[in-house]
């Protein structure tokens, strides 16, 4: 089980229906239409690494971080997270992984941050004191133990981020799953993370980040190894020396050409106006 | 293996226990937060029960459609509004708690942590559920000791057992719209179809018995029909097995059926809204 990469992805596929018109619907019942998402992905992911996934808007990021997740199901192909089949085994799925949801409206916004971390603890198995050093330890980690007392709606949106990651840390999963952790973040809250997630995670914990962005500079400072998805295919793929190097390009330049190469395929961006 | 997953034993009833202790120490510390909610449910019983208490001095005792009941229209009323509310919540929790959750956007986080989604269901409901059976307890003695409600010699096992029935009746229809809400998102034509039928057919506030029989064999067909009557009997008349046993047999029929169906269609639904990607879409 050691052995085995921290994320392996063979040949997925993901296709979402696509909602007609009621007419549509009245005239044609039978008729299903999709997009596809997803079209054929491969890759692999060592473990203790930073990862970072890059893409345009709509490119499949988000799909394949939910299906790695368990919350959206493929429609061909395998994923393996911990050498745990993502379809077969969704439940040892989640014992090895955390996800650090940078949506500040999956917290309760009337509980204090420590309550927050209190229940998602709990619905990981933890419990009594094991429950408590674990918040302790991800508080500390976090930098939010002066704030773990305080409602969760009277953090700064760099605090709510931080409780995403000592949320996602609860699980003490060696596989982190972040979903442009740095999006609404201002430049000096967003350093701390970069940090906190290469240094205090990866280099300091042992830890696998998986990191869809599609800020280059970032993926530039954190990375280990990156891919460039676009049109639901992986076009490029390691680490930012080797794909600079190689060509004497810059990461811009390499990611312009993934990207172009995607344009002249005559295929439209599969997430966008998806349901 | 890491530590939690190590210590983790997903059939202990200890760690089972503990999660859905989670959701009720979640719901209660955020219910305590907003202070004045508790005091307008006990002050909406008080005005519900005086009522009914006025209502029920223009209905003569010695209507035949009561008699089975005590004669007492004001405890029959008491009895009939105090449950179905209760039976609607075992209904609508479900349902409400995955549109809530889909709402406000907890769900995505509550879906990737090691808890079912059927524990998950369970655990968002309890408080609802918990608080909804205190308010019935406090309607019931409310009723009695400030407006006089009579009591017959209680039959506690007939009233426990048409109680558990009709729970899990009640759940494995919530259980269903809940399906339903988690593939259609919204519209709920099973909660919708029950509870619209419930007050007219069910006999909530009045008997079955004065409807006419082609109606009245439309009500033989709800659960809340026979729940409701058992539970009258058990709690107003002091008639003993014989009188609810019937409620109790039609009860555990509709379980054999609505149990299983539920679970299964359940299943199905969280399958088919993974496929389509829309789990956690409102």
């Amino acid at each position: 089980m050691t052995s085995a990469p921290a994320i392996l992805v063979t040949g997925l596929v993901k296709r979402y229906p696509v909602f007609g018109r009621f007419r549509d619907v009245l005239l044609h019942p039978l008729r299903r239409e999709s997009k596809t998402a997803l079209a054929g992905v491969d890759l692999r992911v060592e473990r203790g690494r930073c990862f970072c996934l890059l893409g345009p808007n709509g490119a499949g990021k988000t799909t394949l971080i939910k299906i790695l997740t368990t919350l959206v199901l493929p429609d061909e192909g395998k994923a393996f997270v911990g050498g745990c089949d993502v379809e077969q085994d969704p439940v040892w799925v989640r014992r090895r992984i955390g996800f650090a949801i940078n949506e500040e409206r999956s917290f309760y916004w009337r509980l204090t941050g420590r309550q927050n971390l209190e229940f998602f603890g709990a619905l990981n198995g933890l419990r009594g004191r094991r429950l408590e050093a674990k918040i302790a330890e991800v508080v500390r980690l976090t930098n939010l133990e002066e704030a773990a007392g305080q409602r969760f709606n009277t953090y700064s949106t760099g605090m709510r981020q931080m409780l995403a990651f000592a949320r996602a840390l609860m699980t003490d999963a060696d596989i982190l799953f972040v979903d442009e952790p740095t999006r609404s973040l201002d430049p000096q809250a967003a350093a701390r993370v970069r940090a906190f997630l290469k240094t205090g995670l990866v280099a300091g914990g042992g830890k696998t980040v998986f990191w869809a962005t599609h800020n280059l500079a970032e993926a530039a400072e954190v990375a280990h190894e990156i891919a460039i998805i676009d049109r639901g295919r992986i076009r490029v793929e390691g680490s930012v020396a080797a794909l600079t190097e190689e060509g004497g390009k810059s990461l811009q330049a390499v990611y312009d050409g993934a990207v172009s190469a995607g344009d002249t395929s005559g295929e439209g961006h599969p997430e966008e106006g998806l349901p | 293996m890491s530590a939690v997953a190590a210590g983790f034993r997903p059939r202990a009833l200890g760690d089972y226990s503990a999660r859905l202790l989670a959701f009720l120490r979640r719901d209660l510390r955020d219910a305590l937060t907003y202070k004045f909610s508790f005091l307008y449910s006990i002050i909406g019983i008080f005005f519900s029960s005086a009522t009914f208490f006025f209502i029920s001095r223009l209905v003569n005792p010695a209507v035949p459609a009561l008699g089975p009941y005590g004669g007492d229209y004001f405890s029959f009323a008491v009895v009939g509004l105090a449950f179905s509310s209760l039976l609607g919540l075992f209904q609508e929790g479900l349902p409400s708690v995955i549109r809530n959750a889909q709402m406000s956007g907890t769900l995505e986080a509550l879906l990737v942590t090691q808890t079912s989604v059927p524990t998950i269901l369970l655990g968002s409901s309890l408080y609802s559920l918990a608080f909804q059976i205190l308010r019935t307890i406090f309607y019931l003695i409310l009723a009695a000791a400030v407006f006089g409600m009579k009591f017959g010699r209680v039959y506690w096992p007939g009233a426990v057992s048409v109680f558990v029935l009709t729970a899990l009746c009640f759940l494995s229809l919530g259980i269903l719209s809940a399906s339903f809400i988690l593939v259609y998102k919204m519209g709920n034509p099973l909660g919708w179809i029950f509870s619209s039928m419930s007050g007219l057919l069910g006999g909530v506030i009045f008997p079955i018995a004065i409807l006419p029989s082609w109606l009245r064999w439309a009500s033989y067909m709800l659960p809340v029909t026979y729940s409701l009557d058992g539970m009258r009997k058990s709690l107003l008349v002091s008639g003993g097995a014989a009188q609810v046993l019937p409620d109790i047999a039609a009860l555990a029929a509709f379980n054999v059926v609505l149990l299983p169906l539920s679970l299964v269609l359940f299943r199905a639904a969280v399958r088919k809204a993974k496929r389509d990607g829309t789990l956690t879409h409102y």
